[in-house]
């Protein structure tokens, strides 16, 4: 192909240029500002759903309580559970695997930077149109349904005290949507197509999001780091796109169905017209268990990198690890069907599932005693970080033990419904994940920022949150066993529940508090912390290599990787018993290390940004708010709108390169330019 | 202070890299492809399911099935994989007429079969009363037929693009050459749920009793 | 880019000839169709007509997207996920009741 000096100009638009200010982060290609947008969205619906569970515990702290309807009370455990677990827990591992997975294998981003703009893009209109719910949506009670009639007749969220008006829009049919509850006939009105489109438009970001990192992975390693060498973080990213990739596409078809037979007068799901439910169930389990997976693992690689450094030791049994956390994905393939046991599946069903569940404990409980052989003998600094690390190995084991116990087919039947099962999941993703992505928080937090955040109230905020947390769910272990009935807003006196729910009001408040103190740390840190220099926490991987705050290049000189915990053994060697030694020159390697990567000797090209992304994912909400009202003049228009900017802007997007060519030696037609041949690359 | 310049590429298979060999865009369509599996597995169930369930009101798919018809679509999109990996082979020889004509026949061949379905829905929309609306077999009939041939019609669109660029006076250059063959593997995948779905629902779902 | 090595590909006169057994296979598969309308053959049309969709399904994988040449890295992603549909999916059809799952 013949190379030309001028490029032929193809788009109607320049190219943006910009790096500082609003509209870099508009058109940014850059992993880590996407990563840095994912995080903030992420903590914004954090919050929003932490005010959902406020109400929730408010309503619960009195038996007979009227301070929700039943509807609210419906409307807000739905848009709790859908939140926290989409809208935050997700997207908060998004945010730390997009900073981080190129700066943990030593490259300069990931594999399709513009792709990655548009899964952030997808997510951020995605969120925003589910909850635009509570502005547009409706959510009526079901007319003329044989039966129905609520109780106190208040099964509407609207209208009456304690039913919070602006709730009468919000989706009520549970996280999980259980059909055909969540369809047409007993959830009218378009609170739950709010919901089944946003969740539609989030797993597509998601999927995208997969096949970058599973590629990055693959294909943009530095020189030495194979893959068994990458940090436990990046095994698991590795992991979870895997889950997310195959487990995405069953809830995109589920969902469908859904919107088919609210929108469309299918019936997949409708009894009356023949319509199964429990194959409601099946679809959305098989996707929703792997999902629990791919909420945990990030956060169990987080802690994988934390308790090595603070304990001064590497990873115990670093390939056991890793494999367990594959075994752990794999396995969670296989056991969907123990969130039915109760739904009238078969005997044998009930025992392959149960057995199934039973085998994830031996991977589990292989990464835990590996945490533990990490710690043990370590010579431990107990910083913020490995607190919230050590958080995480207790309260996710407390919350594994009970998920055992549910694997026990006639004691799940006991515990399905109650509030035992509401402590189990809480356990395992707020004392699991959320604990880890804090203990992530705090430790990379210089990388993002130059700076260390408070310890004192880091202290406070890990004090203050384990005993909330504890006085929040440990209660409700017991709560659950005497029969407290799960997604239910009241319970009579004579239950004798009140005294701990109680108790387990103060510890929310006391949860939140402790959040409080978190935002005020990285608010205060961000702008008055301790600057951290290179390595502030004498750390193990590659990612600290890398300047902090990170350059927009990440790496001068990408790192050649000679062994796992590379950094690591760079400050180190061992003395005679095999412990570490610090090398005598240590400071001057770690100050040539950070001047090397502060000053590039070459120019380095990086991606340029683009609108694309941008507007391409402008449209999908646009197409789905048509969808919800189709049967409208406006709703059809809103489609051919919709259509109309997405397919433009992705006709846009393929007729611009990735990069534009440098002068000198531009091939157009050549995707990918060559690196100047006097960039200096490390011996 | 650094000297960046918004340029050039990051670090694409150079060889400084751990990399798999394989391109990152056809690692990806591949990555991409087997998750379809998932997606069409679980489309594929469902039709199962209801088809196999008795005691529907109104008409079930099996019962006006025209397989005559439904064997010359099934035979049309099969040989646009033919037409397709002549127009890779094209380019990789340098034929760019070549390649021109064998992706506009795959095109052609795509729209045809489309218009099949589309004929064969309406046939069953009008004639039989057979609707989305039916009963659940016929809803996951329409759902199932209906995803594939919305797969169909994004193929004809990239495949008509192609053709676009390639009826330009230079050509498809060797980037463009890599999008052919990513198109080709969608094309071909696309095909292959065909291959599944012509078995499974067409010729051997029968009405339950 | 310049890293990809390009593995050997069948000529165009291969490729008819991979056309021209799909025509066939087709064939048969329609003619199983009505030879079994016409004389039951109850479980042995299903095992036939799925046999030859899985022989359509490897020859158009193997050759046309040439996965028989590449790296089997490759192949390896794309069979884990149809294993993987495969295995969910049948359970769910076996505890949906659409196929019969010992025991």
């Amino acid at each position: 192909m013949t190379a030309t000096a001028e490029r032929p100009q193809t788009t109607i638009f320049s190219r943006p240029k910009s790096t500082t200010g609003f509209w870099s982060w508009v058109t940014t290609v850059d992993h880590k500002k996407i990563g840095i947008m994912y995080g903030y969205a992420a903590f914004a619906f954090f919050v929003l759903g932490g005010v959902e569970a406020l109400l929730l515990r408010i309503q619960l702290t009195q038996a007979n309580s009227e301070f929700l309807t039943a509807g609210a009370y419906n409307a807000l455990f739905t848009m709790h559970g859908t939140t926290m677990i989409f809208l935050f827990v997700m997207p908060v591992g998004a945010a730390f695997m997009n900073y981080l997975l190129p700066l943990l294998i030593g490259a300069r981003d990931v594999a399709f930077p513009r792709l990655n703009a548009l899964s952030w893009w997808i997510f951020f209109f995605g969120g925003i149109f589910l909850y635009s719910t509570f502005i547009f949506g409706t959510s009526v009670p079901p007319v003329g349904v044989d039966g129905l009639g609520g109780i106190d007749g208040n099964l509407a969220a609207g209208g009456g005290p304690g039913s919070f008006n602006f709730l009468a829009s919000s989706p009520d049919g549970g996280w999980f949507g259980y059909q055909p509850n969540a369809g047409p006939l007993y959830s009218p009105g378009t609170a739950m197509d709010y919901w089944a489109l946003g969740l539609q438009i989030l797993g597509l970001a998601s999927l995208i999001s997969s096949i970058n990192f599973i590629v990055t992975v693959f294909n943009m390693r530095a020189k030495g780091m194979r893959l068994l060498r990458m940090p436990v973080f990046a095994w698991m990213s590795t992991v979870v796109a895997f889950l997310l990739l195959f487990s995405l596409p069953i809830i995109a078809i589920a969902l469908f169905m859904v919107t088919a037979d609210r929108q469309f007068g299918a019936l997949f799901f409708a009894p009356t017209g023949g319509g199964d439910p429990i194959l409601w169930q099946h679809l959305f389990w098989l996707f929703g268990h792997p999902e629990v997976y791919i909420l945990i693992l990030p956060a169990m690689g987080i802690v994988s990198e934390v308790l090595p450094v603070f304990s001064r030791k590497p990873l115990f049994g670093y390939s056991a690890v890793v494999f367990a956390g594959a075994a752990i994905a794999f396995l969670g393939f296989g056991v969907w069907a123990h969130h039915m046991f109760a739904s009238g599946i078969t005997p044998v069903a009930q025992a392959a599932f149960g057995l199934a569940t039973m085998t994830i404990a031996i991977p589990t409980g292989i990464k835990i005693f590996n945490w533990l052989g990490t710690m043990w003998m370590g010579r431990i600094r107990l910083t913020t970080p490995l607190l919230f690390a050590i958080g995480f190995v207790a309260m996710f084991t407390i919350g594994g033990l009970s998920g055992v116990t549910h694997s026990i087919v006639p004691s799940d039947w006991q515990q399905t419904d109650t509030y035992y099962i509401v402590a189990h999941f809480h356990y395992v993703l707020f004392g699991g994940a959320v604990f880890g992505i804090f203990a992530g928080l705090y430790y990379w937090f210089p990388k993002l920022t130059g700076r260390v955040m408070s310890e004192k109230l880091g202290k406070t905020q890990f004090w203050l949150m384990i005993i909330g947390f504890n006085l929040t769910f440990a209660p409700m272990h017991w709560l659950g066993l005497q029969g407290m009935v799960r997604r239910t807003w009241k319970y009579a006196p004579e239950t004798g529940l009140e005294p701990w729910n109680v108790a387990v009001t103060i510890g929310a408040f006391i949860i939140a508090l402790a959040i409080a103190v978190f935002m005020f740390n990285w608010y205060t840190s961000k702008r008055r912390g301790r600057l951290s220099g290179l390595d502030p926490w004498d750390a193990r991987t590659v990612e600290w290599m890398s300047p902090n705050p990170t350059p927009e290049y990440n790496f001068a000189v990408p790192p050649v990787v000679e062994r796992l915990d590379h950094f690591w053994h760079l400050k180190y060697d061992e003395d005679e018993e095999g412990r570490a030694a610090a090398k005598p020159d240590m400071d001057q390697i770690l100050s040539d290390i950070e001047e090397e990567q502060l000053n590039p000797r070459a120019p380095i090209h990086l991606p340029n940004p683009s609108y694309f992304p941008f507007f391409v994912a402008l449209g999908i909400p646009v197409i789905f708010y048509g969808i919800i009202y189709h049967t409208t003049m406006w709703g059809k228009a809103l489609i051919v709108l919709g259509v109309l900017i997405t397919l433009s802007s992705l006709i846009g997007w393929s007729t611009e390169p990735l990069e534009e060519p440098h002068s000198e030696h531009a091939d157009p037609d050549e995707g990918y330019a060559h690196e100047p041949a006097e960039e200096v690359m490390p011996s | 202070m650094t000297d960046l310049v918004h340029g050039e590429a990051v670090d694409h298979g150079h060889p400084e890299h751990e990399s798999t060999e394989v391109d990152n865009r056809k690692l990806g369509m591949w990555v991409f492809l087997s998750s379809e599996f998932l997606f069409f597995g679980a489309l594929i169930s469902n039709y199962l399911i209801y088809s196999n369930r008795g005691g529907f009101e109104g008409v079930y798919p099996a019962a006006i099935y025209d397989i005559p018809f439904t064997s010359v679509s099934s035979f049309v999109l099969l040989m646009s994989s033919l037409t397709m990996v002549l127009a890779h082979n094209a380019l990789s020889r340098g034929d760019q007429n070549g390649t021109k004509t064998w992706l506009f026949a795959t095109a052609s061949l795509g729209a045809v079969f489309l218009g099949g379905q589309v004929f064969e829905f309406t046939e069953f929309i009008v004639e039989y009363d057979m609707a989305l609306t039916t009963n659940p077999a016929a809803s996951a009939f329409y759902v199932l037929t209906g995803f594939h041939g919305i797969h169909v019609a994004i193929g004809v669109i990239m495949l008509l693009s192609l053709w676009g660029l390639a009826r330009r006076k230079e050509g498809l250059s060797e980037k463009a050459g890599l999008n052919l063959e990513l198109v080709g593997l969608y094309w071909h995948f696309v095909d292959i749920i065909w291959i599944v779905i012509f078995t499974v629902v067409y010729l051997l779902s029968t009405v339950p009793s | 880019m310049s890293a990809e090595h390009h593995p050997a590909h069948p000529t165009p006169s291969q490729y008819w000839k991979i056309a021209v057994l799909l025509a066939v296979l087709t064939a048969v598969e329609v003619a199983m169709f009505y030879i079994n309308e016409a004389t039951d053959l109850g479980s042995l049309n299903a095992l036939i007509l799925i046999a030859l969709a899985v022989l359509k399904f490897v020859i158009v994988v193997g050759y046309y997207m040439h996965l028989r040449y590449e790296t089997s890295m490759l192949s390896r992603f794309f069979t884990a996920g149809f294993i993987l549909a495969l295995s969910l999916y049948a359970v769910v059809l076996g505890a949906m009741g659409v196929i019969a799952i010992r025991g």
